[in-house]
């Protein structure tokens, strides 16, 4: 079934493109994750410009959010005021990483440059959640206690604030660098951040984790919904229908990759996860140092 | 194809002096639609027996491109020098009764633009060298949008020539010129041109020009649109 995408400017199989949606959906519904991270590549990979794959994957993780933001939030389960200093602090972010977006887009290195972010990012962040799991599996033997949450150099940083759901008292420095952080890496990569940001929360701010899914969702739904208003203005590249239809598959995917889930332990799935991102990674590394198909690209010039 | 024959047929009839020319395209505006998986044009007509030989160019809107040479740092594959063609055609396909080379000198070649190495392409830095031309020809027709069909002009009873061409789903949109020529005696002796029109016409169309015109009103109709189909998507599914 071909469909004609209106901004990527190219028919697609529209099979093809739930399907993608089903799979990523499976794996975010499993994991407990956006899934742009996977999206982002797939998307690249069946021959879509990196700029509307960037721009569609974040719209497209925005949808795949909001239902378990709308739960968590029932529940709960949402640091509202830990949400807003995230969020604020993601707009920044994903304003400057919109803009240096559009910069490397004009200066025809995007695609050198999604790549890298990728293998550096999925790199890091794949390999310290295998060894966590790891670690957590080793600790459960040797059952060592853990503590609640530690105290870092950075919690007492000035401008302290209280966060009463996540029973905190600290600098608000480093939640404001780490959601800046975020929202840029969203903006550049088409990702909401939360296989970054759920790890960042538990181990750098040290929140509960019963909030720390539902408040990561927050500050995913707004900073993606911003990346995808701010693509739209500066590069027109966010594709409603890919976008549409990646989501029909993705909403269907979650559903099941959830009750597969359930029976999954938490250290498995983490370490399950840290080796999907871990082999995303290699796979866009190799990408980078194979000997390309053409000496030449070809753009057209917008 | 009955219809084509008959149209050709009248077409003979009116064929006034000997070095006349007509021709005709099969339609004269092509939808994109959501649907839209390429277009096949047919375009035809008719001659005298001489001139013997048929040339049929049609070329998309010129628009800028840039060829990027991949070069290699520290192991990594990277966008190195760039030339930069101020006005390649969007599409750009050739067909002719014989073999160019054989039909028409070079020169007479250059100065139609018939064949893909006979093709205007300027790069806008002087020192660009040829690489960068046949690069951006070569990729052109890997995606289909330059073509070259040496005898893909068929002539029936020395005096009716037609010509598919193929237009991938990738076409731009734009006026279309289409350009017939009659040759004799490696010399252009007849020119017959037409033009046809690619439009966005449907939901696609008005999609892509809401995202150009209204980009903020796009950026945030798109969020609401995500936001309602996975709302509604995980109502559907927590039911079933």
């Amino acid at each position: 079934m071909q469909i004609y995408l209106p901004i990527a400017e190219m028919s697609v199989d529209g099979l093809v493109i739930v399907g993608i949606g089903l799979a990523v959906g499976l794996l975010s519904g499993l994991f407990g994750i956006g899934g742009g991270f996977l999206m982002t590549p797939l998307l690249i990979f069946i021959g879509l410009p990196a700029a509307v794959a960037v721009a569609t994957s974040a719209n497209q993780t925005m949808g795949a959010s909001i239902s378990g933001l709308l739960a968590h939030w029932r529940r709960g389960n949402v640091d509202s005021r830990m949400g807003t200093v995230l969020t604020l602090a993601g707009l920044a972010g994903s304003a400057l990483g919109v803009q240096a977006f559009a910069l490397v887009r004009r200066a025809g290195q995007l695609d050198l440059v999604v790549a890298v972010f990728y293998v550096i990012v999925l790199g890091i962040v794949g390999a310290l959640m295998a060894a966590e799991s790891l670690r957590a599996w080793l600790r459960r033997r040797r059952k060592i206690p853990r503590r609640l949450h530690e105290h870092f150099w950075m919690h007492g940083l000035p401008v302290k604030m209280r966060f009463r759901k996540s029973r905190l008292y600290i600098s608000v420095v480093p939640p404001v660098a780490i959601g800046f952080g975020i929202g840029f890496l969203s903006a550049i990569m088409g990702v909401g951040g939360g296989f970054i940001l759920v790890p960042a929360m538990i181990y750098l701010l040290g929140m509960p984790t019963g909030v720390v899914i539902g408040t990561s969702l927050f500050q995913v739904v707004f900073v993606t919904a911003a990346v995808t208003v701010l693509q739209s203005v500066s590069t027109q590249s966010v594709d409603i229908v890919l976008s549409l239809l990646l989501m029909v598959g993705a909403v269907a995917g979650a559903q099941f990759g959830a009750a597969m889930g359930s029976r999954l332990r938490g250290e498995e799935t983490r370490g399950l996860l840290g080796l999907l991102v871990l082999s995303v990674a290699v796979g866009l590394g190799y990408t980078l140092v194979r000997t390309p198909d053409a000496p030449f690209v070809l753009e057209p010039l917008r | 194809m009955m219809w084509l024959l008959v149209v050709l047929l009248s077409l003979v009839a009116a064929v006034p002096s000997a070095r006349a020319l007509v021709a005709e395209v099969s339609q004269r505006e092509i939808a994109v639609r959501t649907d839209f998986t390429g277009a096949e044009l047919i375009v035809y007509g008719a001659k005298d027996s001489i001139p013997t030989d048929i040339v049929i160019a049609v070329r998309g809107p010129p628009m800028p491109v840039v060829v990027r040479q991949r070069t290699r740092i520290a192991g990594i594959w990277v966008n190195g020098a760039s030339a930069m063609f101020e006005a390649a055609p969007g599409f750009y396909a050739v067909a002719a009764t014989r073999p160019l080379a054989e039909l028409l000198p070079e020169t007479e070649r250059r100065r139609f633009g018939l064949g893909l190495d006979a093709l205007p392409l300027r790069a806008r830095e002087a020192r660009a060298e040829d690489s960068f031309r046949q690069a951006l020809v070569a990729l052109k027709v890997e995606r289909g949008l330059y073509r070259q069909q040496d005898t893909g002009v068929t002539v029936t009873g020395e005096r009716l020539f037609s010509v598919r061409i193929f237009l991938p789903p990738t076409v731009p949109p734009g006026l279309y010129q289409v350009d017939v020529f009659g040759v004799q005696g490696r010399r252009v002796e007849a020119v017959r041109d037409l033009t046809f029109a690619v439009r966005r016409v449907g939901t696609s169309a008005e999609i892509w020009r809401f995202a150009h015109m209204h980009p903020w009103l796009y950026g945030v109709a798109a969020v609401i649109a995500a936001a309602v189909v996975g709302w509604a998507g995980s109502i559907v599914f927590r039911r079933g």
